[in-house]
């Protein structure tokens, strides 16, 4: 199948609405095929892993690569140089970026946006927007910033704006437009990283300044906070939050994308943390024990695995280092998979890497 | 036994014996490279009827055509099986020289050249030599390797005396157990399935009924074999259930020869 | 419910226990440990303090020895109830393989029996009558060693036993002693302690073991501003937080995580041989699941041999297997499972771009091997029975490059002929390799080791010495001078 036919393939199916077994199935097979035949190390990969378009009869089979791949392998169908658009993660430990290709960002943007209006939009057919992360222009390897400009262009009014800048986080701007939000009472959406929300409430702290904004106004974060414990963090993070801007928690949603996917998880609000995720009908998650690969039983930890077939140029099955549990409705996110603490005095690869990058 | 998501090599698997195994590992779920040397269609035959009985277990099959003596052949079926099925877990050297077992105008040792002898040999050996040496590569990337070698019980009881081939065979087994010595280390297993005659087949087509009535009566378990007799056997020692066996050769002859 | 630590002159009632719930299958064990108010604290430290002062110092080395060998005899005993208990709990609250616990036991307490303790002597002390009396010194004058009145130990990680190493060394030069049990590991210390107060109370008044919970920076305040002397373990992070903690009067002690590897010559890779370096390397692997400090984490593997580095790697694989089936590894948590799995996914990827890299086993298998033809230095690996056979012209390729982790370094496991040997050795030590052995040793290091390459009683001790001016001055003032 030609790459044209199966964006055209993909774009049908994500208008379909819904997907059943086999429908998702028929379709997973198709891009597995697609990546196998076109991208040499992601064959290599599913050829180690006896998966092969002879043994995958079914989209649990189809490997997923673990997301630390994408930093020392290229995994695109089309040659690089051919793929306009590149995003990157943010730097890591050892200072590679993994990369996700895209020749065209065509079912990247459908799939943003189909889903976006259901999951963030409500009743709204736009929102007036405050951004809380850098415009496009300026981050133009990062897929968050494609994201929230896309949010804005698509769904946000014309006078919604950006609070990031070089000159970093325009608190005064931020103060007077949720003012006038306020005053007018008209709904209000706030969207940004995470990090960069944790920022403005500190700031807005300082100042001693509170907001209630209107009625229908929402908040979206995304990306969570590095080194804490994600239910502890999540559950004063939506708490302040909530008391911060006025916005009932129900509407404070958060966003759970990667730089190694097309396609976003929501949340429907963080009335209770962790919050329940699900994705639309072009996504299955699996939650896996990360030595077998195997499926653990529902109800138990395990590491998440995300077959996104959005993400048709790269890898479509990607081994997060998340661990979740998969819930009625959708999984928990429960923080970073890996990261043991040593049980004994040898010397594990953290402390090792740490020690050899000091001075 | 459970055979999903292994894969299993069959050499001489277009016809007889090596097509009942090949269709009794994919009716366990096993992935089946199913080799043959001339017949094409048969073998495609074969690997239609193994993805159709495993169905069920998720069994597949795929035929692919070398001459196992010769080395350049083998490692290219080797290595398109690997691209094909992501690896080798199990392989039944299976395949041998076409003889023509037939006791009444069978050659006399005085009769027999040494060239006979050294066909049967490449036939049985020189196979086998090239299989396993093109696999281990393969095999050893992951533990719980299996190697099942074809012999058969005229080494341990020369009822007719077959001398090019029975030594052959004979030579098998003692290739096998060296093979087992070396590979131990490496987590490989290498054994032996010798059956006794085997019906129908087309290399027992000549066999008459009075050998096979011979036979019988000196059988306790009183007939002869057939080709989904050899199958368990083999499947058992290319599955976990021997894990603790190698250089083993399992008579599959009704009691005739025994121990 | 079993009980942990040893509180001389505290009464179980007086005290708050926590509850530490250790599971292991369908089996759990709840171990309570003592939380000592301020008060307490301070108690037991005089107590300790004052009992030592009281006992220890009026005692003679070989007579506290002495002791110490008849405690670690009721350990060796299989038939004692001491022994069949730490045979019973330990797999339970470690996790580790019931067999593997009671080999190791009996290989480790071994090393502390009475002649080994007076090895342990000799290595630190030409003359060990220094610690009960003033010596002569050959420069002239006289000294004699003191222990600590106050010595704190703070123990980590989860090695059945470990914290006998130093609450013996401490006895030895008779320090009033505190230990702080490993939350991972918290019964053996306390235990031992009991057993020397069955053997001889007095002698056990002078240790107390404790615990708190980790990151507790009140009570460790408490008990740090109270120890002459403080040994720790554990990873530099932790150690630097409780360096920062120490008073600048106290000695501060740390042992801080280290990698150790294994090497093998060509000259042990002949076909006969090769198999028996392997099971040796294996087993090294395989003890403890590499949580030791000890425990190799790479095998630097030399080309030429009849056995090439990338068949050691799979006669390495293999033994991993059958050793497995013996001493089955521990079930792992979420996290370690994590660190495994991104360890061998690491590895996968690497031998996509580089054909020549291997990862042997299965994943849902219980080890893995990984190889590499490439020039890759030492890299420690995902822990839990997982090791990477780097392949080397020569053995002394390798050591340049372990240059940059000098203070990380600790044993070499090796099989090399003796010119080869005392070569490598040079080079290893230069580097900062404190401990070299055979392979299969690894994980058992011989009586009186300098753990580190420290040493484990004189670095304890403080000297004092009576020189030959205070001597001579003194025959003036004789009664008997003329």
């Amino acid at each position: 199948m030609t790459e044209a036919r199966l964006v055209e393939d993909l774009l049908a199916f994500i208008a379909a609405g819904e997907a059943d077994e086999e429908a998702f199935n028929r379709m997973a097979l198709a891009v597995f095929a697609h990546q196998f035949e076109t991208n040499a190390p992601y064959r290599r990969f599913a050829t180690q892993r006896a998966r092969t378009l002879r043994t995958v009869k079914s989209w649990r089979d189809v490997p997923a690569v673990p997301i630390s791949a994408f930093k020392d392998l290229t995994l695109s169908g089309r040659p690089p140089e051919e793929c306009p658009h590149v995003f990157m993660t943010s730097g890591t430990t050892k200072g590679v970026r993994g990369k996700s290709h895209h020749p065209t960002l065509a079912v990247y943007d459908r799939s943003m946006t189909v889903n976006f209006r259901r999951r963030f939009m409500g009743d709204f057919e736009r929102l007036r927007m405050g951004i809380l992360f850098p415009t496009e222009q300026a981050m133009p390897n990062s897929s968050l910033a494609h994201y929230l400009a896309l949010a804005r262009s698509e769904f946000g009014t014309a006078d919604s704006r950006y609070f990031v800048s070089d000159a970093g986080l325009d608190v005064d701007g931020a103060v007077e437009e949720l003012s006038r939000a306020e005053a007018t009472g008209e709904p209000y959406a706030l969207l940004g990283a995470s990090f960069s929300v944790v920022h403005l409430m500190d700031a807005l702290a300082e100042r001693g300044r509170r907001f209630a904004l209107p009625a229908g106004s929402r908040i979206l974060d995304t990306g969570g906070f590095k080194g804490q414990s994600r239910e502890m963090a999540a559950e004063e993070f939506y708490g302040r939050l909530s008391a911060a801007f006025g916005v009932p928690r129900r509407l404070c949603i958060n966003m759970y994308g990667m730089t190694e996917l097309s396609t976003q998880f929501y949340d429907d609000g963080n009335e209770a943390c962790p919050s329940v995720k699900s994705g639309p009908h072009w996504i299955r998650s699996r939650v896996i024990n990360p030595l077998t690969g195997q499926e653990v039983p529902r109800g138990s930890t395990g590491v998440l695995v995300h077959h996104d077939l959005a993400h048709f140029n790269c890898a479509s099955a990607i081994l997060t280092e998340d661990a979740g549990v998969e819930v009625e409705g959708g999984f928990q996110l429960l923080g970073r998979a890996d990261g043991a603490d040593a049980k004994g005095c040898s010397m594990a690869v953290e402390d090792f890497l740490k020690a050899a990058r000091a001075p | 036994m459970d055979f999903r998501d292994r894969t299993v090599l069959v050499t001489g698997a277009s016809r007889g014996i090596g097509a009942a195994i090949a269709k009794a590992f994919a009716a366990e779920g096993a992935a089946v490279a199913v080799n043959y040397l001339q017949n094409a269609e048969a073998a495609e035959a074969v690997a239609a009827a193994c993805r159709d009985l495993g169905r069920e277990a998720g069994g597949d099959a795929w035929a692919v055509q070398a001459d196992v003596t010769d080395a350049g052949a083998v490692n290219r079926m080797v290595e398109r099986t690997a691209e094909e099925f992501g690896k080798i877990d199990v392989v039944v050297n299976n395949a041998f020289r076409p003889y023509a077992f037939d006791p009444e105008k069978r050659k006399l040792f005085w009769d027999t050249d040494w060239a006979d002898y050294r066909g049967q040999v490449d036939g049985a050996l020189l196979g086998t030599y090239n299989v396993c040496r093109a696999v281990l590569p393969v095999m050893r990337r992951r533990p719980g390797g299996s190697i099942v070698n074809m012999a058969t019980d005229l080494v341990a009881r020369p009822t007719v005396p077959y001398h090019d081939y029975t030594t052959a065979k004979a030579a098998l087994v003692g290739f096998s157990r060296n093979l087992a010595a070396e590979l131990g280390p490496l987590g490989i297993r290498v054994n032996c399935v010798a059956p006794g005659l085997v019906c129908p087949t087309d290399a027992s087509r000549a066999t008459k009924e009075d050998v096979k009535d011979a036979i019988v009566a000196q059988t306790p378990l009183r007939r002869i074999a057939t080709p989904e007799d050899v199958t368990g056997p083999v499947l058992f020692l290319a599955s976990g259930w021997s894990r603790f066996m190698t250089g083993q050769v399992l008579y599959v002859d009704g009691g005739l020869v025994m121990g | 419910m079993e009980r942990a630590g040893h509180l001389p002159g505290l009464s179980a009632d007086a005290v708050d226990w926590r509850t530490l719930t250790f599971r292991r299958g369908a089996e759990t064990l709840d171990v309570a440990v003592p939380v000592l108010t301020e008060a307490q604290i301070a108690e037991v430290a005089t107590r300790v303090r004052t009992n030592a002062r009281a006992c220890l110092k009026n005692r003679t080395v070989a007579e506290i020895a002495a002791v110490i060998d008849r405690a670690v005899a009721r350990l060796l005993d299989r038939n004692g109830p001491w022994r069949q208990k730490a045979e019973r709990l330990l797999p339970l609250v470690t996790g580790y393989d019931a067999e593997m616990v009671r080999l190791g036991l009996t290989g480790y307490l071994k090393t502390f029996r009475g002649p080994e303790l007076r090895k342990f002597l000799a290595e630190d002390f030409a003359n060990p009558a220094v610690l009960d009396d003033f010596q002569p010194m050959p420069k002239g004058g006289f000294a004699r060693a003191f222990g600590p009145e106050l010595l704190l130990h703070v123990w980590a990680g989860n090695v059945p036993g470990l914290p006998l190493w130093s609450l013996i060394s401490g006895l030895l030069v008779k320090a009033g002693t505190v230990g702080k049990l490993p939350s991972a590991e918290p019964l053996f210390a306390g235990w031992f302690a009991q057993i020397l107060a069955e053997i001889d109370p007095e002698l056990a008044g002078c240790i107390a073991i404790v615990w708190w919970r980790g990151g507790d920076e009140t009570t460790e305040r408490a008990w740090l501003a109270r120890a002459d002397t403080v040994v720790a373990y554990g990873g530099n992070d932790a150690l630097e937080a409780i360096r920062a903690r120490v008073p600048v009067t106290a000695r501060f002690l740390p042992y801080g995580h280290k990698i150790s590897f294994a090497m093998v010559a060509r000259s042990a890779l002949d076909a006969a041989k090769a198999g028996a370096v392997a099971r040796q390397a294996a087993y090294d692997v395989a003890r403890y699941d590499q949580q030791g400090c000890y425990s190799p984490q790479t095998v630097f593997v030399e080309r030429g041999g009849r056995v090439s580095p990338r068949e050691f790697a799979g006669y390495l694989a293999h033994e991993l297997d059958a050793i497995g089936s013996k001493f089955p590894r521990r079930s792992l948590s979420m996290a370690e499972a994590g660190s495994v799995a991104s360890w061998r996914n690491a590895e996968e990827t690497k031998g996509f771009a580089d054909p020549s890299r291997a990862l042997l086993g299965d994943p849902a298998g219980s080890w893995a091997v990984a190889y590499t033809d490439a020039a890759d230095g030492l890299l420690p690996c995902g822990l839990n029975r997982t090791v990477t056979v780097v392949a080397v012209d020569r053995l002394a390729d390798a050591v340049p490059g372990l240059a940059p982790y000098r203070a990380f370094l600790q044993t070499v496991g090796i099989a090399a002929a003796p010119e080869e040997l005392f070569a490598l050795a040079g080079a290893l030590g230069a580097v900062g390799v404190t401990r070299l052995c055979a392979l299969g040793r690894m994980t058992a290091p011989e009586a009186g080791w300098h753990h580190d390459g420290r040493f484990n009683l004189l670095d304890l001790v403080t000297m004092t010495e009576i020189e030959g001016s205070a001597e001579r001055a003194a025959d003036a003032f004789a009664p008997y001078t003329d």
